[in-house]
Parts: C-alpha cells; structure tokens; sequence
C-alpha cells in the first residue's frame, strides 16, 4: 500500500498532474468564497474543463476543486460574515466575531491551517480504511448492492429538511430519469417517444448541470429583484504569526482529534455532508468546553472545530465513493458523475483493478492540502475581492460556462435542449420545495439499482433472498428504519411547531 | 384547498400513470423471465402511491403553509432568454449566439441601469476565452451556425 502511494505521491507531484490539482483548488477556492455559488456548482462548471486531461489529471483537478472549495468558504465567512459554503456556516459563528474583534489574520489561518490538519487526518482515514471496506464489499452479491443502493437512497430522502414524501418522491423522479432509454439488460428502446436521441438515455451532466445549475441561478435572481450593487470590501491585512496559530491549534488536540473524526464520520454516512459535518463538530465542541458560554464571541475552538470537520468530511465521502460507489450528497454525487465520465467505475474493484488512479487520487487529495495552503496564502485578500462581482456578470457567463459544459460531453446540440429541459425542471422542483440530492442520487444510482435487481432475480428468482440474506435484508430493514425514523423526527417537529418556514431557501439544494 | 404540495403530488401522479400505460406497449422477452418493462412498471407505481400520498397528506392539512412573495419577472426574463440562445445556437453559431446572450441578459439583469462598455467587453471576453478554450485547447467543435456559417 504504502509503495503504491509514495509511488502515486511523486507522479502527483509531477507538473503534468500538479497544474490541473492547483488549478482545480484556485477554482475551488474561488468558487468557495462566492456565495450563492456551491462546491457542488464549481465542480460542475470545473468538470468539462477536465475531459481532454487524463482520467489522473481531470481527477487531480476535480479533488482539488473539492478541498479548495470545502477551505474557501472560510475567508468571507470569517471577514464578512457571510458563508461562501453551506460548509463554512458554522466558522461564522467565532470566525466572524474575531475578526470583527481586530485578529482577521487570526481568524483566518486558525480555519486555513484547521482544514489542513483536519484534511490531513482524513486522508488518513481514506487511505487505512477504502482497501478493507472494499474488500468487505467485494463479498456483496446484487442483492446486497441493490439494498444498499436502496439503503442510500432512503437516507438521503429521509434525511432531507423537507417533507419525507417528497424526498422519496425526488428520489424515484431520479428513478425514472434512468429508465428512459435502451433497458440496461436487452438493450430495447423504452419511453424514447420514437426520437433516436433519447434511445441512449439522458446524459448524466447536462441533467446535473441543468437540475443545479438553474435551480441555483434562479432562484438567486428571484432575491436580486433588479440590479442590486454589490457589497464594497476593505480587504484587511491578514498578517499573523503562523507558528502560533498553529501551535494554537495543535495545543488542543482533542478538539481537533474529534472535530475530525466527526467530520470524517458524517462523510462516511450517506445523506449527510459537509454542511451538517461543522455544525455538528461546532455543537460538540461547545458541549465538551469548559467555556461554552464563550463560543460565539470570537474564541478558536469555533473556527477549529468547524473548519477540521468540514475538510475530513471530503476524506469520509470519499471513502463510501472509492469503496462502495455510492455517493453520500449532491457534492460527492457530482464527484462519482465526475469519476463516471472520466471512465473510472469506482466500487469494491476499484482499487485492486485501477491501483494508479486510485491511489493517486490518494496522493491528489494529500497534495491538495499543502497547495490550498500556499493559494490562501497568495491570495486570499483577492478571493474577498471576488465577492464584489456583479451578479449580473456572473449569471450569464456561468450560464455560457453550463452551456458549453453540456455540449462539450458529446459535441452534440441535443444535450444542451436537455440542460434547458432539466434545468426548468430543477427550478420547478425547488420552487414546489422539493429536495434535488435525491434526485441526483436517483439518476446516479438508477442504471445500479436496475441492473442488480434483474441480475439478482435472473440468478435466483426467489424474491425473498432479498431479505433472507443477511447483509441484504440488513441493509433492507435499515433502509425501512431510516425511513421510520425520518417520519417519526418529522411528525416530532410538526408537534413541537418547528416545521421548516414556507418559502426559506434551500441552502443546499 | 390544494396547495403547491397537492398540486406537485397531482402532477406526478398523472405522470406516472401515463409513464405506467406506456409501458404496456413493451415486449416480452423469449427466453429470459424478466422484461424492459419489468423495473420500470414497479417504479412508476411506487411514484404513483408516493405521488398520491403527497394529495392525501396535503389535503389532510388543516394548517397551511403561508408562501412569500416572489419576484419571477427576472426568472421568467432570464428563462426566455437562454431559451432564445438554446435555439439560436445552431442558428447562429457558438461565438455569435454566445455574445448576443451574455450582452442580452446582462443588459436584462441590470436595467435600466446599464453599463454598455462593461457589458459588451464581458460579453465578447467570454465569447473569446472560452471559443479559444473549448475548441482550440480541448478541441471540442463549438457549434457553427447554419446561417452565418461561423
């Protein structure tokens, strides 16, 4: 293992592969400190620029605009106050408050170099724990793949904020997105109204790209009413001692150990990301101060708890990827799309037939850190900066930039009508409040659940082995208890009067 | 009174009902048990019982849900306008189509506030750097137009 990865370490580290994984982190970084613009958006508008790379390079890229995005909420979030990320929320919280006190520069670094360490100990994580989970899964038959497709299917729509039915419901319109085209089985054309087009199936990215993308945009215009200026930003001297802020940090190894692992935790899980991840991390380390009344005005186990978790949560998801093929959210759906259309299938094989990608995304997620490190320290008085572009400006070149994205897939000008399609779609959904991470999970597991379930009965056409093999029925009854306790946690809200408000935005689509 | 809940639920119900009849017109396969309308058929009944709790549930609510108002007036401009360039693309072509877009919707957005040279020196760098990005550095061939034939 570790030959592998020092092997990958030094092809990473190769101009060839370090220029797209720094490139993918600026942009990543960028697009973390725009808010209103996702991580799970700038790896969709980032992915088409990768298709002419190697399946490494464009991966180098796209883990790098990961780890940059999950640290570049981080600067607005600390000096404005405002979260360039859902994953960012909770570094606000003493992040900005210390700013505000004079220490930006403090505030700042204690995050960056918190995502570092954090970063750093999930990549840990990644690397121990992908080979043995893969190797459990290779045990799996399609019985237990379909199950635990299903299983993450139900924790996703059960877990979302709106209601259970219409999570499940997203879900199963994913569903049925995959279904339209040749049958995975016999290859016979279905619900193709006749077109020649549609007898291949709608492309993954123009569906992401559509349902996000205009989901997003949208519903950012309907906010900004007119033209709206732009805030004017004093970008503040961001000076600090770096030897102790992170003797700071490292002078609290608890707080960090376990901000870590929690992160790395809910990245494992399906249905739960990076937004949850710092606001779980921060409420535990308030729990577990011995000052929790101080948390809020300015105190670095805010900024390091949160910023820790948020950064091992991208080493956790990654592992349900590379192990298990499931993504855990819209950002690491969007990251399987992105292995998918490079070519790499990842699952229990992954790793044992593509040894060189996978450990190089390794050796690209280890590397991403220090990199994102030096492109804070270069500039991130710029990226407070970008804050100040118009919307007005934004909106039409990322729309271009989504345009072109789904054209350049197949150099074909079908698949731009079905970004146009999806994308009324997406914002219909949004506006009828219905959650989007099922629905990417739906289109990205369909083909999956499908394929299994046939196999799974042409072996045996017993239906009952479904849930008389173990780790199958398992992983059924979770997926029937998630649910359960989903329905359950929503009627307890609804009697305590904390329903989610009409009309609040989804932050996390 | 239905709400957006029950409307949603109606809409998906009727869909995959719909989806469900066309699946009838499906063959049977010859030699293997299961057939492509197989999956399909159990998924738009599981749609249909979800859709239909959706109405049930939502006509059971006594209390609704109060919805704030919305400007759509920049959602529906903007709509019609990348629906204008979707179709003028194969039109137009890439460099054209594009420039007349990112100028358009810019001048939409920030009227009647308008800023002319910023928003055409934006709309043409972005024609440039990503005509020469796709199709010169990834060689992906950008739509040419039938009309202009550039």
């Amino acid at each position: 293992m570790f030959g592998y990865l020092l092997a990958s370490l030094a092809e990473i580290v190769r101009p060839a592969y370090l220029l797209p994984l720094s490139i993918g982190t600026l942009a990543g970084m960028i697009g973390g400190s725009l808010p209103g613009v996702t991580i799970t958006m700038t790896i969709i508008l980032v992915l088409p620029f990768t298709f002419a790379l190697d399946p490494l390079q464009g991966l180098a890229a796209m883990t790098g605009v990961y780890v940059g995005g999950s640290a570049g909420g981080l600067v607005t979030a600390c000096l404005l106050g405002i979260p360039g990320t859902p994953s960012a929320i909770a570094t606000t919280f003493d992040g900005f408050p210390m700013a505000r006190k004079g220490e930006p520069g403090r505030a700042v670094w204690l995050g960056t170099w918190a995502s570092v360490f954090g970063g750093l100990l999930g990549a840990a994580f990644l690397i121990g724990a992908t080979g043995p989970l893969a190797a459990f899964a290779l045990e799996f038959g399609p019985w237990e793949y379909f199950s635990l497709f299903i299983f993450a299917l139900s924790m996703v729509a059960g877990l979302t904020e709106a209601s259970l039915l219409k999570g499940l419901l997203s879900g199963a319109i994913g569903l049925i997105v995959t279904v339209i085209g040749s049958d995975p089985i016999m290859a016979v054309p279905r619900l193709t109204l006749g077109t020649e087009f549609l007898r291949s199936g709608f492309q993954f990215l123009p569906v992401l790209i559509g349902i996000f993308a205009f989901a997003q945009i949208m519903t950012d215009l309907e906010r900004m009413g007119g033209n709206v200026a732009p805030p004017r930003v004093e970008a503040p001297s961001l000076a600090v001692s770096h030897l102790s802020v992170i003797r700071e940090i490292l002078s609290r190894p608890f707080l960090l150990l376990w901000s870590t692992l929690i992160g790395v935790w809910i990245g494992v899980l399906p249905a739960i990301g990076g937004s949850a991840a710092n606001v779980m991390a921060y409420d535990q380390a308030k729990k577990f101060s011995k000052r929790p009344e101080k948390f809020g005005t300015g105190i670095p186990e805010g900024v390091i708890a949160s910023e820790s978790s948020n950064n091992a949560n991208v080493g956790g998801s990654l592992v349900t990827i590379m192990a298990f093929g499931i993504p855990g959210d819209a950002v690491t759906a969007v990251m399987l799309g992105a292995m998918i259309i490079h070519g790499i299938q990842p699952g229990p094989l992954f790793i044992s037939q593509e040894p060189r990608v996978a450990y190089g995304i390794f050796a690209a997620y280890l590397v991403a850190h220090p990199v994102m490190l030096v492109l804070q320290w270069l500039g991130a008085r710029f990226y407070l900066r970008v804050v100040q572009v118009p919307k007005s400006v934004l909106i039409p070149v990322v729309l271009v930039l989504c345009t072109v994205g789904a054209y350049a897939l197949n150099n074909i000008i079908e698949n731009v009508y079905v970004l146009l399609i999806f994308g009324v779609l997406g914002y219909l959904l949004v506006k009828f409040r219905f959650p989007l991470a099922p629905l990417i999970l739906g289109v990205i597991l369909g083909d999956q659940i499908e394929v299994n379930l046939v196999r799974a009965l042409m072996t045996d056409a017993d239906p009952w082995l479904f849930l008389t093999r173990p780790l199958s029925g398992g992983m059924l009854l979770a997926s029937v208890a998630s649910v359960g306790l989903a329905l359950w946690q929503h009627r307890r809200q609804q009697r305590m009067g904390a329903a989610a408000q009409a009309g609040a935005p989804d932050t996390d689509f | 009174m239905i709400s957006r809940d029950g409307i949603a639920g109606l809409v998906c119900l009727v869909a995959s009902l719909g989806l469900l009849a066309l699946t009838r017109g499906m063959p049977k396969p010859a030699l293997v048990p299961i057939g492509p309308a197989f999956y399909p058929r159990i998924l738009f009944v599981v749609t249909a019982v979800l859709s239909l709790a959706l109405v049930v549930t939502d006509l059971a609510r006594r209390r609704r849900p109060a919805v704030p108002p919305v400007r759509y007036r920049l959602v529906l401009l903007a709509f019609v306008i990348f629906g204008a360039y979707v179709f003028l693309l194969p039109w137009l072509g890439y460099r054209v189509a594009t420039f007349l877009f990112v100028a358009g919707l810019q001048t939409a957005l920030e009227w009647p506030r308008l800023r002319w040279a910023r928003g055409l020196s934006v709309a043409l760098a972005t024609t440039l750097v990503t005509y020469y990005v796709f199709e010169v550095y990834l060689s992906v061939l950008l739509p040419r137009g039938r009309l202009t034939g550039f």
